[in-house]
């Protein structure tokens, strides 16, 4: 499950210079946001302890904005720092954050939940050629091998509506979406195969929610799968509660979802929780043509109607 | 007539029409599959899709949702929400496995006794021929058990239950 990506080639996707460019770009940014006061801090990435390493970094000191770097190894949505979940950094002040198409996407679906006002926001969006996925050495470069799955059949590289743009995209090859062809797999199986499926994965789940914390839309002060009194979800990693646990998280993310990845990359029991994400993207948009955007929509499919809403399986 | 396998159906029902229908149904001496369990609230949009998964750990055959037709909702528009809510939590449920013809959904008015009949009669026999749900059930036993019904006292005492 890990690494679907066929081991082609092992030649870099892009250039170095391309994340060079990046890095300088959002460096002066920064250096510029914070000095002339526009913002109180900055989001972004530095570099992790390891070599090829990259983690999250929020500097409110322009002498700092040198720390700042774009590589393929900066996978983390940084959206998260903006929900309720991290009250304190909201309160500093307005603040600028890195994003790349798909984080963008998670900023345009806090906005419509107004859990984020634009204003209180300077994006620094990323032409983002794609991230590492699992399994990839640190300090390898990206290649068609390990990029990660989402970035195969990635919409949104080329950001829109952002303050300003970090780099420019270099030409990419086409991949083939590795996600897609297995969605397409598991809708051709029967239920039972399908059940089977789903039931060996989640049995291997250890309900350490790590899912949960680095989605930018479980922001929730309290979950319903926390709740023991009335229980809705057994909490103890056990199979009918994680059975449960998992169809609740997929239906509470559904037509909220940006579509990030983060929950599937955090979960370290390689759980494919994108698969179950994308297939109900895919059947919003079937039904009600909503699809996670850059743009900020006002309600989620799941939280408005149409008189006139399909109703072929009610009798 | 007498049966070998005794579907259990859940129904959860708003109190404003689908149970006013089933009482109609009641009063009017009308016969149907006692199978059904009733249980009761206040509208459709309250009826959130974890209770129709606990129903299926819980034991349940088969499990029907049912309100007010579209317009007639005692609050406005509980049920165009429920509406929507409930077409993508069945495309989540068939995608995880489950065999979408154990849930019914349905309008049922509390003018309309003779559809209420219809859609639970309909429905038992539906799960009957089918026979027990067992996917959820499992996942419920296997935790009691922690391990695999592989032994032949296990699968004795399982097949007891
Ligand atoms: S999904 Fe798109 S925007 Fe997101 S990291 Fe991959 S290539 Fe970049
Ligand atoms: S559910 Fe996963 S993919 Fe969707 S927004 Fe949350 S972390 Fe991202
Ligand atoms: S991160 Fe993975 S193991 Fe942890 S609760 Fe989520 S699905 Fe389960």
């Amino acid at each position: 499950m890990t690494n679907t990506a066929q081991q082609l080639d092992t030649t870099p996707l892009v250039d170095t210079g391309y994340y060079a460019a990046v890095t300088e770009a959002i460096r002066a940014e920064a250096a510029r946001l914070l000095t002339d006061g526009t913002v109180a801090a900055v989001i972004g990435y530095q570099a992790g302890k390891r070599k090829g390493t990259a983690m999250p970094a929020i500097i409110t000191d322009p002498a700092r904005a040198n720390d700042l770097i774009f590589s393929p190894a900066c996978v983390n949505n940084l959206a998260l720092y903006l929900t309720k979940a991290k009250k304190d950094i909201r309160k500093t002040g307005k603040v600028a954050i890195v994003a790349k198409g798909c984080d963008m996407r998670a900023l345009a679906g806090l906005m419509g939940e107004s859990q984020l006002k634009r204003e209180d926001v300077h994006i620094i969006a990323v032409a983002c050629a794609g991230v590492k996925g699992s399994g990839a050495a640190t300090g390898e470069p990206l290649t068609t091998a390990n990029i990660a799955k989402k970035c195969r059949e990635c919409t949104v590289r080329e950001p829109k509506g952002a303050d300003s743009v970090a780099g420019s995209l270099p030409s990419l090859p086409e991949l083939s979406p590795v996600e897609a062809e297995e969605l397409a797999r598991l809708e051709a199986m029967t239920p039972r195969e399908r059940w089977s499926f789903w039931k060996e994965h989640f049995s291997r789940c250890v309900r350490c929610l790590a899912c949960r914390s680095i989605c930018p839309f479980c922001y929730c002060e309290q979950c319903m799968c926390d709740r023991n009194r009335p229980q809705a979800v057994e909490t103890s990693p056990r199979p009918a509660g994680n059975m449960a646990w998992h169809i609740v998280r997929a239906m509470h993310l559904s037509g909220r979802c940006a579509g990030c990845a983060e929950c599937e990359r955090a979960c370290p029991m390689d759980i494919p929780l994108n698969l179950l994400n994308r297939k109900m993207a895919k059947e919003l948009k079937e039904l009600y043509g909503h699809e996670a955007g850059l743009e900020p929509k006002e309600k989620g499919p799941l939280a408005e109607y149409r008189e006139d809403d399909d109703q072929s399986f009610i009798k | 007539m007498k049966h070998d396998f005794e579907p259990k159906i859940v129904a959860f029902v708003c109190t404003w029409c689908t149970y006013a229908g089933a009482d109609l149904a009641g009063t009017s001496r009308m016969q149907y599959p006692s199978n059904v369990r009733v249980v009761k609230f206040p509208c459709t949009g309250r009826i959130d899709p974890v209770f129709i998964l606990k129903a299926f750990q819980k034991g349940a055959d088969g499990v029907l949702v049912s309100g007010c037709h579209p317009g007639d909702c005692h609050y406005m528009a509980g049920n165009f929400h429920a509406r929507r809510r409930f077409a993508a939590f069945r495309k989540l449920l068939e995608f995880v496995g489950v065999d979408l013809s154990r849930l019914q959904f349905s309008w049922v008015s509390a003018a309309e006794g003779g559809k209420w009949v219809e859609v639970v009669t309909e429905l038992t026999e539906r799960v009957r021929a089918m026979g027990p749900m067992l996917e959820f059930k499992e996942l419920e036993i296997e935790e009691c058990w922690s391990g695999k019904i592989d032994t032949p006292e296990l699968k004795e005492a399982y097949n007891n239950i």
